[in-house]
């Protein structure tokens, strides 16, 4: 049996002695969109960063596709897996092109110029992410929505079987929020990706993602499809919010969380 | 205009400010028809002897010499800029010229002659004691490693300051003289010191060309791309603070080229390195050059630190840096 693209046995880890993730357990398929929800500080970030051995696991593991994170080097880390972080556009100065470009670098050589495969990766992600018009204009000039959308077309260019991603939608208006979550679907649906997304907005994540995973205090809250894990009791104890109505969209038939107040 | 040609321009101008540096001086060297026979090996009268004497033990050492200051003050400030993604860090504020200097110094006070360990010492001594007390937050925290630099060179130039002044005042002025910098009466042996490790440090930066223009996005984009970041940060450090400190021992410490050639390079070729890093070697060299040159001849038959010069230079930039900014 095929192992899961991305799985965490027992997770633990933390920043200067305080650990912020306990008992971490699950896997992420081939083909599946997990959503990560949970209010502000419960861990939804350090989850990333630990994915990604930004921060050390204390206890438990992480698998890439079976092999363990920590037997990994960095290069083969970023083949199997992308990031796309939330971060500001840098101080020095790049066109999209070439930054989008820059994601590359685990298939090239040190010195080799980039490849047919390369630039064609590129291209795709370019357009994948609607980015392709701002091509040759600098990461400097371009608003927040479009950054947010270039470094989601830089991790689309490393072609990777995971994609890790930290509220990929935050700075984007509704139509391209829509757009990015059908692309996630789609990519997983037609790529075979496997595709983590932390997101504050709950309705998004329901309306995308195959399960989502209610993040609390540092642990698994609840892992399962969005019409399990969104109940009222579960979403006004996590978010501590009255108000909080799990629901329907009228128009989909997918769940939703509502404010009935 | 393309950025090749940009930096083709560059040499040719940079070329050209060697060739004036080479010919200005005291002694006139020779009119253009005199110079075939010099190279020529023609049968030398008296002052075609005299001028191969200026040209080979004088003029071309101290140019050169010059030139690869200036390239490997660019390259360092280069490397700590991308490193720190901050467009202000280079040697001196990370406090490495400055503990060059201090090795320098306390190894002319203690009757040695040769600066070269020992500024050194005192460069990699302070890069070894930034690095050391912010190892947990290299990848995390660079600001912190910043002030670091900052504070730790702000002691070392007490400690010089301190150490200066124990001089006798004949010792103390030439002593000063050469920590504002100067090529003057430095021959082949610095040369030799300086041009091979700005050639290896400026094939070893285009080798690296492109983990240094991801980690110059960040050290978090730089992890998720594959770049083994603390190795490059720290190598990165480390070969800096050598520059700085081979050119310290060399030359004394020369301000502001470590700022604006890395700047200027980037204005005319671009952010990335591989098009950056020849275009800062010669902005630096031409500015450590042609300031070499105005040292000389500014003030007539009175020698200025070339650091003065850099100095004001630099001063003279960033303001009007500021003003354009500021429209």
């Amino acid at each position: 049996m095929k192992p899961p693209a991305l799985s965490a046995s027992d997770a633990r880890a933390g920043y200067e002695g305080a650990d912020i993730l306990r008992g971490i357990s699950f896997d992420l398929h081939a083909g599946e969109v997990l959503g990560v929800v949970g209010p502000n500080g419960s861990g939804k970030s350090t989850l990333l960063r630990t994915l990604t051995g930004l921060v050390s696991l204390r206890a438990g593991n992480v698998h890439f596709g079976g092999r363990n994170l920590a037997s990994l080097v960095p290069r083969e880390r970023a083949r199997l897996c992308a990031v796309q972080p939330q971060t500001k556009a840098p101080v020095f100065d790049f066109d999209v092109r070439r930054f989008v470009l820059l994601g590359r670098h685990a298939h090239r050589t040190l010195l080799g110029r980039a490849a047919a495969a390369d630039e064609a990766a590129v291209t795709n992600a370019l357009e994948c992410a609607d980015v392709q018009h701002l091509a040759h204009r600098s990461v400097r000039k371009i608003s927040a929505g479009e950054w947010q959308r270039t470094l989601l077309a830089r991790a689309l260019a490393q072609e990777t079987p995971v994609l890790l991603l930290d509220e990929p939608v935050a700075h984007l208006d509704p139509g391209h929020r829509h757009q990015v979550y059908g692309l996630l679907r789609e990519l997983a649906r037609r790529q075979n990706k496997a595709i983590l997304c932390v997101s504050h907005d709950l309705n998004l994540a329901a309306e995308f993602s195959d399960r989502l995973m209610v993040m609390q205090n540092g642990t698994i809250r609840a892992l399962g499809a969005p019409a399990e894990v969104l109940r009222d009791d579960l979403l006004q104890e996590v978010f501590q919010c009255c108000s909080l109505k799990a629901g329907t969209n009228p128009f989909t038939g997918r769940p939703g969380v509502f404010f009935a107040s | 205009m393309k950025t090749g040609l940009r930096i083709i321009l560059l040499a040719a101008g940079v070329l050209a400010v060697i060739g004036a540096a080479i010919c200005t001086g005291p002694t006139k060297l020779l009119d253009c028809s005199k110079l075939g026979e010099l190279l020529c090996g023609a049968p030398r009268t008296s002052d075609l002897e005299r001028a191969a004497l200026v040209l080979w033990e004088l003029r071309l050492p101290r140019v050169l010499l010059a030139a690869a200051a200036g390239i490997n003050l660019a390259l360092g400030g280069l490397l700590l800029q991308t490193i720190f993604r901050n467009p202000l860090a280079e040697p001196y504020l990370l406090g490495l010229s400055s503990g060059g200097a201090l090795g320098a110094v306390a190894a002319l006070a203690a009757g040695a002659t040769a600066t070269i360990w020992p500024a050194m010492a005192g460069s990699v001594a302070i890069a070894a004691i930034v690095l050391l007390l912010c190892r947990k937050r290299i990848a995390s925290d660079l600001p912190s490693l910043l002030l670091a630099g900052v504070a730790l060179g702000a002691l070392a130039q007490a400690f010089t300051t301190t150490i200066i002044l124990r001089f006798d005042p004949g010792a103390m002025r030439s002593i000063l003289f050469w920590l504002m910098g100067s090529f003057a009466g430095r021959g082949w042996p610095e040369v030799w010191m300086l041009a091979p490790a700005a050639i290896a440090g400026c094939v070893l930066v285009v080798v690296l060309h492109r983990p240094l223009d991801i980690l110059a996005l960040g050290g978090e984009s730089a992890h998720h791309l594959g770049v083994r970041v603390m190795a490059l940060q720290i190598g990165g450090i480390a070969l800096a603070a050598m520059l700085a400190a081979l050119t310290v021992a060399a030359c004394g410490t020369i301000g502001f080229v470590g700022l604006m050639a890395p700047h200027l390079a980037r204005r005319l070729a671009g952010s990335r390195h591989i098009t950056a890093v020849p275009a800062a070697a010669l902005v630096g060299a031409g500015l450590t050059v042609g300031s070499d040159l105005a040292a000389r001849t500014i003030l007539a038959g009175n020698e200025l630190p070339v650091g003065v010069v850099t100095g004001a230079l630099g001063c003279v930039f960033f303001l009007a840096l500021l003003l354009r900014r500021g429209d």
